[in-house]
């Protein structure tokens, strides 16, 4: 039974439907099969095949992104009963996400907090147009590991030094990822970030690399 | 007659427009501009202010938009290069605002600076089919916070045709003022010539930009036109048909000028669009594309529609390097909005989505836009044209050339003559190097860099220009990493 459901699972992420990622979440909890073998057996296989596939250009973007919904409603409702049995499921790091201040360009970032999170990554995103201090209360606040930034703007993208200074001069651990059209690896040198990635599948990977895990 | 297209049915263009008004009254547009949401409160709009969102009433959108001057003349530094808008013919602009140059020399790809907007506006001044500057780079290398002051008056300085850029707060403003003050000479003279404009960019989907939206507000007192340009790409930011995302194209271009007609009655307003596609195999912004070719010729006509100038991007190219993947997508840019009427199109000089600028792209890009206005100009049927008699005369057998009408026609439009490229014979095309376009471009880049500059405003200018700049950085300047 749980081979098949597996199967099911793997394919409701390479389907991108989330109502039936969720709807089988719910069966695996109702027949008692373990929230965290439900995610490793049932659903990872899913999101790496569809990561495996876009990455050799057989999987479209729309696809990839609604594999990361279907797995984040998988979560939603597998988290609550881990948490009620005292496990968890393996989180590879915690991120604070955010659009640098004085940019509202969105769509970069949430693409990278969906692929994160359906990587394993716990993410808190928040939102865009925030300021340096926001940004680093609320890693400090969580322990994050990992702070990404984007910017879209050469104007804007000045800010991503901000909160790198401000991270150097607390003597934070914090390691600090940056994108967005404008940044080159020339510009990820002069300000010294940790990573930087051009797109949303390269920045898990660089996250991964970050937290010193394998890509 | 002119080869003209209607890509749009007037059944679509209505279709469009409703689709529009229910999605501005249901969905509703955030602004980010307080200047905005007041103005739009007050006219009748209902406001979700925790969200920042305005519901645009039906009868507001449509009685606003009706108080936008249906023609006006985008003036020049120099009144010679003056643009009457709407336009019968389409003329260009240089594109604008890419984050990188290409080095003329070395080949070499480096963030945009101040000189590579010289550089780039020496050029396009001698180009004949551009008409509206913008400047092609941000400059890096000058600090964020006046980064488009220097931006504006680098532009200025050394072209003289119209000049259209934009602002990022509201304290940039007064410098900018001041700086077109100096540089045309009285208020008056701003006010009444047109010869500077806005570009305004919404941030898709339905999303208004705070402290640019403000700023642009601001020199309303100064009649600056505006150009409005949304973005939405299908799929990402915009839904993933073309028909549906012209309604939100259009829908945010409506909800800009609505603000900026409430503010300012009357304000010389420009519909415009540049709405690109992304490859879904790799999410990559796309801005060569068949799709952005149809987009822009069908918005072109909305602005029409709504009877208003209308321009449209085109002549784009996403090709990371000149050649001939840059000219095949530009020509597919280009040619569509050319024939459905856009007045200009914002595309010359640049590649990579109108990210990276190519000195000798503006070259290349003002032969195609020549390419594309001889297939606009069509086939002429007047009586001058009509050379039965040289057919009754010459008959069977024979030849054309002796006629006067040859002699005559070999040398006005009816034949475009390709100044770039290559109509040597074969050994003469061999002897001087296998010359192509853009060998031939280079070399005009070169020669026009090598004369002298034409047009840029006098010492005094450009000195009260510096102290203008000095003074904005003194003040406004926090952050410079450069």
């Amino acid at each position: 039974m749980s081979t098949e459901l597996f199967e099911q699972m793997a394919q409701s992420i390479i389907d991108g439907d989330q109502e039936v990622s969720a709807d089988l979440a719910r069966q695996a909890l109702a027949a008692g099969l373990d929230p965290l073998e439900a995610i490793t057996h049932g659903y990872m296989p899913g999101v790496n095949k569809v990561g495996d596939d876009f990455a050799c250009g057989v999987a479209f973007l729309p696809e990839l992104v609604m594999a990361g919904e279907a797995m984040k409603a998988a979560i939603a409702v597998l988290e609550p009963a881990m948490k009620a049995s005292g496990t968890s499921r393996q989180i590879l790091g915690k991120v604070v996400l955010a659009t640098v201040e004085g940019d509202i360009h969105e769509i970069g970032k949430s693409l990278v907090g969906t692929m994160l999170t359906s990587s394993g990554f716990e993410v808190y995103d928040l939102g865009v147009d925030v300021p340096a201090a926001e940004i680093l209360a609320k890693a400090q606040e969580v322990g994050a590991d990992i702070i990404g930034l984007s910017a879209l703007l050469t104007t804007t993208m000045v800010k991503q030094k901000e909160v790198i200074d401000e991270v150097a001069r607390r003597g934070m651990k914090v390691k600090v990822m940056v994108g967005g059209a404008p940044v080159t690896r020339e510009w990820v040198q002069k300000i010294e970030a940790d990573g930087y990635s051009e797109d949303a599948i390269g920045a898990v990977n660089v996250a991964k690399e970050l937290m010193g895990l394998k890509k | 007659m002119r080869y003209q297209c209607q890509l749009l049915s007037e059944v679509e263009k209505e279709k469009i427009h409703t689709e529009t008004l229910h999605i501005l009254s249901q969905a509703g547009v955030r602004y980010h501009s307080q200047k905005a949401l007041q103005l739009l409160e007050a006219h009748g709009a209902h406001i979700v202010w925790e969200e920042k969102v305005a519901h645009l009433p039906a009868e507001l959108v449509e009685q606003t938009i009706r108080t936008c001057p249906p023609a006006f003349t985008l003036g020049a530094r120099n009144s010679a290069y003056n643009y009457p808008l709407p336009s019968p013919v389409t003329r260009y602009a240089m594109d604008g605002t890419a984050a990188f140059a290409q080095d003329f020399e070395s080949g070499e790809r480096h963030y945009g600076t101040d000189k590579d907007n010289e550089l780039a506006m020496r050029i396009f001044q001698k180009m004949d089919m551009g008409v509206m500057a913008w400047a092609p780079v941000a400059a890096e290398d000058k600090p964020a916070a006046v980064r488009p002051l220097y931006e504006w008056f680098t532009s200025a300085t050394f072209c003289s045709k119209h000049l259209q850029h934009e602002l990022h707060t509201s304290q940039q403003a007064e410098f900018l003022a001041e700086g077109l003050i100096a540089i045309l000479g009285s208020e008056a003279q701003v006010k009444n010539s047109h010869a500077f404009s806005f570009i305004y960019c919404p941030v898709s989907p339905l999303v208004h930009d705070g402290p640019m939206m403000d700023a642009y507000i601001e020199l309303g007192s100064l009649d600056l036109p505006i150009m409005v340009l949304p973005m939405p790409v299908p799929g990402t930011t915009g839904p993933a048909s073309l028909f549906s995302n012209l309604c939100i194209a259009n829908a945010e271009a409506l909800s800009s000028i609505v603000v900026y007609q409430l503010a300012h009655p009357g304000r010389p307003m420009i519909y415009s669009s540049a709405t690109g596609t992304i490859d879904f195999r790799t999410g990559s912004y796309t801005a060569g594309t068949p799709e952005m070719g149809l987009m822009s010729a069908a918005l072109a006509e909305m602005g029409r529609f709504y009877g208003l100038p209308a321009t449209s991007a085109g002549c784009t190219a996403d090709a990371r390097s000149p050649g001939p993947e840059a000219v095949l997508e530009k020509m597919t840019t280009s040619i569509a909005p050319v024939l459905s009427g856009s007045d200009i199109l914002v595309g010359f000089g640049e590649l990579e989505g109108d990210q990276l600028l190519v000195l000798e792209q503006i070259v290349v890009d003002n032969e195609i836009a020549h390419i594309c206005e001889r297939l606009f100009q069509g086939i002429d049927s007047e009586p001058e044209k009509v050379l039965t008699s040289d057919i009754l005369q010459v008959g069977p057998g024979g030849h054309f050339l002796g006629r006067k009408s040859t002699r005559r026609l070999s040398r006005t439009n009816e034949f475009y003559l390709p100044w770039l490229l290559d109509r040597h014979t074969l050994e003469q095309w061999q002897e001087l190097g296998r010359p192509g376009m853009y060998t031939n471009a280079r070399r005009k880049v070169e020669e026009i860099l090598a004369g002298p500059l034409e047009e840029s405003l006098p010492d005094h200018t450009r000195g009260a220009l510096d102290e203008i700049l000095a003074r904005a950085e003194q003040q406004l300047s926090k952050t410079n990493v450069s």
